[in-house]
């Protein structure tokens, strides 16, 4: 039986449509992203499955259950917009939102000191929240969020306003979590980040699902047109090969993009001529690039 | 329950910490603590000073017969107030008048008589020169003196018994009683005044604790609402049992400030020292009947849950704490309204404002309980407006629930009452 459920869920504020016969499933153990402009109705997805809002039509189900108050417990939820009591301690307020959803007081402190642990960040138990760094806060803010440990987590922008160094932590932290079989809906407007976790994807615009299915299916509908070349000398007369849209030099060399996949091979022998090749790549297709095709193009 | 518990337990036991409120606590029950002590530390700084007959100056010879009538009157007394002070006449009446003065001003004397003829009467005109305008117990002093003297004039020529003497110079006694509607002995008037004094405080106290225990909810919902825990808050806990439990959690906040005041003051008062003062004022803390009490439990509880619904319901429609003062006023004003009413007709609780008025459910805490505490009424009187009142904290409270509901959920620019309701829709709350 699958964690999460989504069956064609639809929901209207007024006349208009917020989400329109939304539907996909997440497994055991899979961190599924939902992607979309702002706007697209992600926010109100994510309000749906945490039971914030009931759908006008269409269901919801979790482990084959609809929504109750079980449900309320075996779920966690990292807000888009961050927020804890800035005035108590992080001991205080965790351990109370882990009371929240049904642990006890020792073992909402156990779960939390190990969170911390794992941070690395242990003498922050009995500090005050406004005392901390932002990307303290957002360590903390994960916590609040995984501390009852969930069966579903809803991330929203999960590592935004994170440095290098603490977005790899909370990854590695989340890929863990996946590991251990949690589900994730996991929504982002940092493509690499998807590219990186998520198996299957929904890519939403002003409510409607645009693309579906998993990510390597994804990529492949969408045809190679980049082309990366490095080359020992310069190359001249790019631009004029047949298919050629645009070539943009980089500091290491070319990036061609093309028509048409043939035409690649073109370049390689164009290149060849005129200097040693240190490399070529027929580049499959960003998320990002599919991203702006399918919901940027519109909005031009 | 168990989540209605968390989150009451958390709510107070985050009030009973913060500064502010043990700060409010302290300074108050200081102040209390000085305030029922003030009528011993008067008695206390006057004493020596305060029992001692005040002087009050005259000339020498003028109305000789008056004056030592009244001479006579305050040496027949205990405890005269008055003691007159003889002033050599200057001669005429300029020097007279100045010479009056100068022992005003050595403070010789606290004031001085003078008398002009008022031949159509036979008495003359007394006119009390007082030091201070707020001499008023000496002018009476001096009027009881000066009928007395006058009696006497009158009674030396007329043959008449000690019995009818003794008739004549008692003073008339008026006391009240307020009758009751169940036949049973009213009070006295010392009894009312301590009785309306208590309803005039219970009732200051009253509005006091709902508006700043109300306001108090609607801040801390704002505040979880604009730093944004609120979105963690209502996916782990049902909205309702969370306002519940922070109505609940902020209420025996409020409820534990009050006791610890009002112990702080009661003990105060019934420290020894402090039992004379009171029996002196004619202050009998054992006139208060305990109903009373019972009743403004009762009021104040329903009071609070009352506007507590209210402010949380606002509270949660809220999205910044600095645009909370301006979207709690309607409530304010509503509170204040009642509160107001029941101060200003205090000496008039059987008017028809304060009558109808005890029935709308906002007024019914002020003034149902002022006419209990002052105008004894029909006990079905009692019984429909405690109904009403009842039946309006479950409604509003099933009001604010659905508020709630969509309010936390909604950022931005405050909704109006027609997005509200169509949020309401939306989210079939």
């Amino acid at each position: 039986m699958k964690p999460l459920v989504i069956e064609q869920v639809v929901k209207q504020y007024g006349e208009k449509i917020a989400v329109n016969s939304l539907s996909f499933e997440v497994s055991e153990g899979e961190i599924y992203g939902l992607l979309g402009a702002n706007g697209a109705g992600k926010t109100t997805t994510m309000r749906m499955i945490l039971g914030l809002i009931m759908p006008d039509r269409g269901e919801i189900r979790y482990f084959g259950k609809s929504y109750g108050s079980e449900q309320l417990r075996m779920m966690g939820y990292l807000p888009e917009e961050r927020g804890l009591y800035p005035k108590l301690k992080v001991s205080d307020q965790l351990i109370y939102l882990g009371q929240l959803r049904g642990m006890s007081r020792a073992e909402a402190d156990r779960s939390l000191r190990e969170w911390l642990g794992r941070f690395q960040v242990e003498d922050y138990y009995n500090r005050r929240v406004e005392e901390l760094s932002k990307g303290n806060q957002q360590k903390i803010q994960f916590i609040a969020a995984v501390i009852h440990r969930p069966k579903i987590l809803i991330l929203d922008e999960a590592f935004s306003g994170l440095d290098p160094v603490n977005v790899e932590l909370l990854k590695s932290a989340v890929k863990e979590l996946r590991d251990q079989g949690i589900s994730m809906v996991f929504s982002t407007h940092r493509m690499e980040h998807v590219e990186e976790l998520c198996r299957n994807i929904t890519i939403l615009d002003r409510s409607r699902t645009m693309l579906q299915g998993s990510l390597r299916d994804i990529k492949r509908k969408f045809p190679r047109e980049r082309v990366v070349l490095e080359t020992e000398g310069e190359v001249h007369g790019l631009e004029s090969l047949p298919d050629i849209r645009s070539v943009r030099r980089t500091e290491t060399g070319y990036e061609i993009f093309i028509a048409r996949e043939d035409a690649a091979q073109n370049i390689l022998r164009h290149a060849m001529a005129q200097a040693p090749v240190r490399r070529f790549e027929l580049m499959e297709p960003t998320l990002n690039e599919i991203f702006i095709k399918t919901v940027g193009e519109r909005n031009e | 329950m168990n989540s209605l518990w968390t989150v009451m337990a958390f709510t107070l036991r985050n009030k009973l910490r913060s500064k502010a409120y043990i700060w409010t606590t302290v300074t108050i029950a200081l102040l209390l603590m000085v305030g029922a002590n003030l009528p011993y530390i008067l008695e206390r700084l006057n004493a020596g000073g305060s029992n001692e007959p005040k002087p009050v100056g005259y000339i020498e010879g003028a109305y000789p017969e008056i004056v030592q009538g009244l001479e006579a009157f305050f040496a027949r007394q205990e405890n005269p107030a008055i003691r007159l002070v003889a002033i050599p006449s200057g001669g005429s009446p300029q020097a007279d008048e100045a010479a009056l003065r100068q022992a005003v001003e050595d403070e010789m004397v606290k004031g001085y008589l003078t008398f002009a003829d008022r031949p159509e009467t036979g008495f003359p005109e007394v006119v009390f020169h007082s030091s201070s305008l707020t001499n008023f117990s000496l002018a009476d002093s001096l009027r009881v003196g000066l009928e007395s003297v006058k009696a006497e004039m009158v009674f030396r020529n007329v043959q008449l018994s000690e019995a009818e003497r003794a008739l004549l110079a008692a003073p008339v006694a008026v006391h009240t009683l307020l009758v009751s509607s169940d036949g049973e002995g009213g009070r006295t008037a010392a009894d009312q005044a301590v009785v309306m004094a208590l309803t005039y405080a219970l009732i200051i106290l009253l509005f006091m604790a709902v508006t700043i225990t109300g306001q108090l909810v609607a801040t801390e919902i704002t505040a979880e609402k604009s730093s944004r825990v609120m979105e963690i808050l209502i996916t782990s806990v049902k909205p309702l049992t969370q306002m519940f439990g922070k109505i609940l959690g902020t209420f025996f906040a409020g409820i534990i400030q009050i006791v610890v005041l009002v112990a702080v003051f009661v003990i105060s008062l019934l420290m020894p020292h402090n039992r004379g003062a009171l029996d002196a004022l004619g202050i009998r803390l054992d006139a208060v009947e305990p109903q009373l009490l019972a009743y403004a439990i009762f009021f104040y509880l329903a009071g609070y849950f009352l506007y507590a619904t209210l402010f949380a319901a606002i509270g949660s429609i809220v999205s910044r704490t600095e645009e909370l003062g301006q979207a709690t006023t309607p409530v304010m004003i509503l509170s204040m309204v009642g509160f107001y009413i029941a101060i200003f007709s205090l000496q008039n609780p059987k008017s028809p404002l304060v009558v109808i008025g005890s029935y709308f459910p906002f007024f019914t805490p002020f003034l149902m309980f002022e006419r209990i505490g002052l105008a004894d009424p029909q006990a079905w009187e009692i019984a429909l407006s405690i109904g009403i009142l009842l039946a309006s904290i479950l409604l509003f409270g099933w009001l604010a629930a659905k508020i709630y509901r969509v309010g936390v959920l909604m950022y931005g620019k405050r909704p109006s009452i027609k997005e509200l309701v169509k949020a309401m829709k939306a989210y079939k709350v």
